[in-house]
Formats: structure tokens, sequence, C-alpha cells
């Protein structure tokens, strides 16, 4: 076993011992990634696991880093870059991966790449075509 | 400031370049030459070519305090760095069939599952996929 197994095992012991919780956070994790493009609010995902929504904040935040809400903005954001690249429409895929709103999809999209979806897809798009003509 | 490059050491660009493009799947981005046969190369994801470069570093040929720290990484088996993956599983058995060396075969760790495999230039690469 190398050194860094060894220390793998001395981490799983600490950080992942504890596996009814880990099952628990897994399994909003995949439910996050199967209905992000519903309405999904932190009643819900605590129901799911039948917990309390402040205990299920706190141990997604744990295993993950990150808020289920963050994590939930990055997968629509991420989805929505496909969306755009096959040429969806940003009013079609700001719907499609569950945003509610075109004026804080496209303003979340801007904070998180830098550009707003349709500059994202005008450039995707010419990129294509330029690959193409080349 | 953006974060756009990750750097890793090699011991021969040319044989880092042939193991990250035609096992791993990376492609070739940016490759200038440096004077002295060094080159400033680099490689992106196929399916994110706009995302982080990954610089192949010919460090440890010109510094020895890298090749020192490159050798007691490798020996201890921690990785340089890592690469996310939809699926460990998978990957290993594709890197297995085109005889990539595993010192960790796909292992969980909680919420995540990794696996160490050498790239032959030195380092140690983990992959993880989220579970």
């Amino acid at each position: 076993m190398t050194f860094y197994e060894k220390e793998l095992n001395r981490i799983r012991s600490i950080v992942y011992s504890n596996e009814g919780q880990i099952n628990t956070v897994i399994g909003i994790r995949n439910y996050i990634e199967n209905n992000y493009d519903v309405n999904l609010n932190l009643d819900l995902l605590s129901n799911i696991q039948c917990i309390s929504k402040y205990h299920m904040l706190r141990l997604f935040k744990k295993y993950y880093g990150q808020t289920p809400r963050q994590y939930l903005i990055d997968k629509r954001i991420e989805k929505s870059k496909e969306q755009l690249k096959n040429g969806i429409s940003v009013t079609e895929t700001c719907f499609a991966v569950g945003f509610e709103s075109l004026g804080s999809f496209s303003a979340l999209f801007k904070t998180k790449t830098g550009k707003s979806p349709t500059e994202f897809q005008k450039e995707q798009l010419s990129r294509r075509k330029i690959a193409k003509e080349f | 400031m953006k974060v756009t490059l990750i750097s890793i050491p090699v011991r021969d660009q040319e044989k880092a370049l042939k193991f990250y493009t035609e096992k791993l799947g990376f492609l070739k981005k940016k490759d200038l030459p440096l004077g002295g046969g060094n080159r400033w190369l680099t490689l992106v994801s196929p399916e994110w070519q706009d995302g982080p470069e990954l610089l192949l570093e010919p460090a440890p040929n010109h510094f020895e305090p890298c090749k020192v720290f490159q050798d007691a990484l490798m020996e201890a088996g921690y990785p340089y760095t890592q690469f996310d993956t939809e699926n460990v599983d998978a990957d290993y058995k594709r890197l297995k069939d085109l005889d990539v060396e595993f010192s960790m075969k796909p292992t969980e760790m909680g919420t995540v599952k990794v696996a160490v495999f050498n790239d032959t230039c030195g380092n140690n690469i983990q992959l993880v996929e989220e579970l």
C-alpha cells in the first residue's frame, strides 16, 4: 500500500465514516442531477430524504463544499451551455434548464461565464462555421 | 485575473504529448518553441476546448528541486493533479486496455470515486468521479 493510499484511508476514517449521511447527500445530489430542469427547493430536497431543511443544507455543504442552491445553479449553467451550443434559443434554453426568468438567467450566465447567453451562442456558432470553412 | 492553466512537470515533452493525446484523449492547443528543444505545450479537454489548458512543462530537466519533488510524489503514490470524469470505472477499463498502469483501482471515498494511474512521464494522476 502506498503512502497516499494510507493517507486516503486515514482521511476516509475521519471525514467519511458516517455512511448514512453519505447516502443521504449522494441521494440529494443525484436528485438535483436528474431534476435540475424543474422547480427545486430546499423543502422538496429535504422531504425526499426525510430530514429537516437545515440539516440537509448543512450536510450537503459539509460533503460537497457548496450549498445545494449553488450546486444547482452550476449544473443549470453547464446544461444551458450545451443547449446554446446546439443552437437552441436563449429563451428556450432558460426554461429548459429550470430557470424561471430570462433576466435572472442572463445575469447569472454572464456572472458565471463572463459572457451573456447571446454572446456565448454567437461565438460558439461562428466558431463552428469557421472550423468548417478552414 | 483568470485561472486558465494547470501545469504538470514531464521528463519528455514529446512522449508526454503522445500519452496525453493518444491515450488520455486530450487535444493539443498551443505548441511553440522556447529554445533548446523546449516547448510551450498545452492541451485541452475535447469536450471543453475553451476550458483550462494543461501545460506539459519540462521543468524536471532544468530545475533539480522539481525533479526531487516529482520523484518523491511518485514514490509515495501521490497524484500530481487530478482530472474529472463522468465514470471512473469506464475510464479505468478503457485505459487498462491501452496498457496504462494503475497504482490504485477505482476506490470509493465518501462522495467521490477515485483511481490513480502512472502517466509514464514521472507523475501519478488521479481520476475523480463525483457520486
